[in-house]
């Protein structure tokens, strides 16, 4: 099982100290922060994309490009990659390259956005987004794995003899993830392609992460891609630890009554009761992170949100490192005991081009017997 | 059959409540009935909540999916500033678009005097066919001074008769569609796709019902971008 951060890349004010951070330094903020991540030995690093203040990160590939320089083990990925108002002709070419400099430490998970001008900004329609998600990906789909494209939608111009360069790494494409919260469709996109769904429930109640992981592991089996419980789950956690949970309480509440996403709603009780907001000691947090299987079945990634509203950068270091040495190694324990065999781990790129080759000779055996 | 009714009366007790309670009873003797009551008043603050996180507490929840499955629907409003009260509005804006598509609805009001009776055609008669709820002709608007005049009750057993009349014909569809977080439309699988529901698909593909989502075939989307 995969463990890993995920960044929104939000420039908060820090409410306890009324200071905002440049772009610069929330830019640099989030590379230590990744590197922090695979110095405490976690998986994963992903960053979101957005094309609107208070964020930074609009161009995932150029921040994970420089990530992938410094870093040896951690995988590069995002949360999310804009499949209707990017060109799937030009994610093709980007994470192609990421993946060839990272040496296919490289995955990336695709998400429709939710803000609403940043579509017209981008030339389309917001209404047409599930319909952008389905043509854009099935287009980069083939643009992975056809050296050569002839192509024709509703949305993008015409290809007529495109071959996407640089070709992916050893010819076995960045795995795909697609995350949603709560459309149906992009469950159902996950299982016919195979790839991985994942549920972004921090801010959701359990009994609709459950359905919704349900659906996606059902159509997953549907496809003929493996049992249900083969299926290529990923989910959201957020959490924020001291050794004494009153002192977790105390310090995090600022930040969390000032949130961009959530601040002057819910109380911190109430949203802590009822999605996977975890402020407490690392027992806690531990405790309720196991908890998600008992929904979600035997899952393959768990991100944590720990670098928003407005945390100080310091702050976010030595939660990770409480992550790292406290939650994380009980959490690969606890979550292997009881684990069917046949629940494969997350793909690397290790695990297809292996799966690649593997299927590759058992093609030309077939052909041998048949021609014999 | 089930009949759900909303209640947005904020004093207790409210003349709104006892006119919801009024317009259930009529139409429990008309036709028995399982009669659930929303009272909006006690999720005012999940009604709130609901707004800045984007999801429903749970008695919130639970409310919600009372109304959607219901057979009928009883909502009652207080007048406020010329219109519904902002609690009665904040709740059918936190409901689903769709959870109301087809399914009866008697309207009514309460008021100080008669003098905003018409609140029931200029503003509750709107809202519920903008969600494309089927309300029935008799709105009911108890002033003050109805309480003690003549009439009230002919037009409670006059609306309850006619939503009575519309429930027994079981106009209420399946709904339980799930909304897109950006806005768009959430049937966008093309114009056949209420035939194929139907199960006269072309594609082999059927519009099936799973955890309770409506799952449109793979293949069928991508199918509706070449048309």
């Amino acid at each position: 099982m995969q463990f890993g951060i995920f960044s929104v890349g939000d420039v908060t004010m820090d409410p306890t100290t009324g200071r905002t951070p440049s772009e610069r330094e929330r830019i640099k903020a989030m590379v230590a922060i990744a590197l922090k991540a695979e110095e405490v030995g976690l998986d994963v690093f992903a960053t979101g994309e957005h094309h609107n203040p208070p964020f930074v990160p609009s161009s995932p590939t150029t921040m994970l490009g420089y990530i992938a320089a410094r870093t040896e083990r951690l995988i590069l990925s995002t949360s999310t990659t804009l499949i209707t108002t990017n060109d799937p002709v030009k994610i093709a070419e980007d994470f192609a390259m990421l993946q060839q400099l990272a040496d296919g430490r490289v995955d990336l998970m695709m998400g429709r956005g939710n803000t609403g001008p940043v579509y017209p900004w981008f030339g389309q329609d917001i209404r047409q987004g599930i319909n952008l998600a389905i043509e854009n990906y099935a287009l980069l789909h083939r643009l992975w794995r056809e050296d050569v494209v002839d192509w024709e939608g509703r949305f993008r111009t015409p290809l007529q003899g495109f071959t996407s360069t640089p070709r992916p790494l050893d010819g076995v494409p960045p795995f795909v993830w697609h995350g949603s919260i709560r459309s149906p469709e992009i469950a159902e996109q996950a299982a016919y392609y195979g790839d991985g769904f994942f549920h972004n429930n921090i801010f959701w109640p359990a009994d609709h992460t459950k359905r919704m992981v349900e659906l996606y592991r059902e159509r997953y089996a549907h496809y003929g891609h493996g049992t249900a419980e083969q299926a290529i789950v990923g989910l959201g956690g957020q959490v924020f630890m001291r050794k004494n949970s009153q002192d977790a309480v105390r310090e995090f509440r600022p930040y969390f009554d000032n949130a961009p996403v959530y601040g002057h709603g819910p109380s911190l009780e109430d949203f802590t009761d009822q999605t996977p907001l975890t402020v407490g000691s690392p027992q806690q947090v531990i405790e309720k992170t196991l908890a998600f299987r008992e929904y979600a079945g035997d899952y393959q990634r768990q991100l944590f949100l720990m670098d928003h509203a407005g945390l100080p950068l310091k702050t976010v270091l030595e939660q990770l490192d409480m992550l790292g040495e406290q939650v994380v190694p009980v959490l690969r324990e606890e979550f292997a005991k009881n684990r069917p065999a046949n629940v494969p781990d997350a793909p690397t790129h290790q695990s297809l081009l292996a799966a690649g080759e593997a299927r590759k000779v058992a093609e030309e055996v077939s052909e041998e017997v048949d021609v014999a | 059959m089930k009949l759900v009714v909303v209640s947005a009366g904020l004093s207790v007790p409210s003349s709104t409540r006892l006119l919801a309670d009024r317009l259930a009873a009529a139409v429990d003797r008309q036709t028995p009935v399982d009669i659930r009551v929303v009272e909006l008043r006690d999720l005012a603050v999940e009604i709130a909540h609901n707004f800045t996180n984007g999801f429903p507490g749970r008695a919130l929840a639970e409310a919600l999916d009372a109304v959607t499955e219901a057979d009928g629907l009883i909502v009652v409003t207080p007048v406020f500033s010329a219109s519904y009260s902002g609690l009665f509005k904040s709740f059918f804006d936190v409901l689903d678009k769709d959870a109301l598509a087809g399914k009866p609805v008697l309207i009514a009001a309460t008021g100080g005097s008669a003098r905003h009776s018409l609140v029931l055609d200029h503003a509750l008669r709107p809202l519920f066919s903008y969600l494309r709820a089927v309300v029935v002709p008799t709105g009911v608007y108890a002033a003050s001074e109805d309480w003690g005049a003549e009439g009230l009750p002919e037009r409670i057993d006059r609306g309850a008769g006619e939503l009575v009349r519309l429930m027994g014909a079981g106009t209420a569809p399946e709904t339980a569609v799930v909304p897109e977080p950006d806005g768009s439309p959430p049937k966008s699988a093309g114009p056949d796709r209420e035939a194929r529901a139907d199960g006269g698909s072309t594609r082999g593909g059927a519009v099936t019902r799973s955890h309770g989502f409506q799952v449109i075939p793979f293949e069928d989307q991508l199918a509706a971008l070449d048309g």
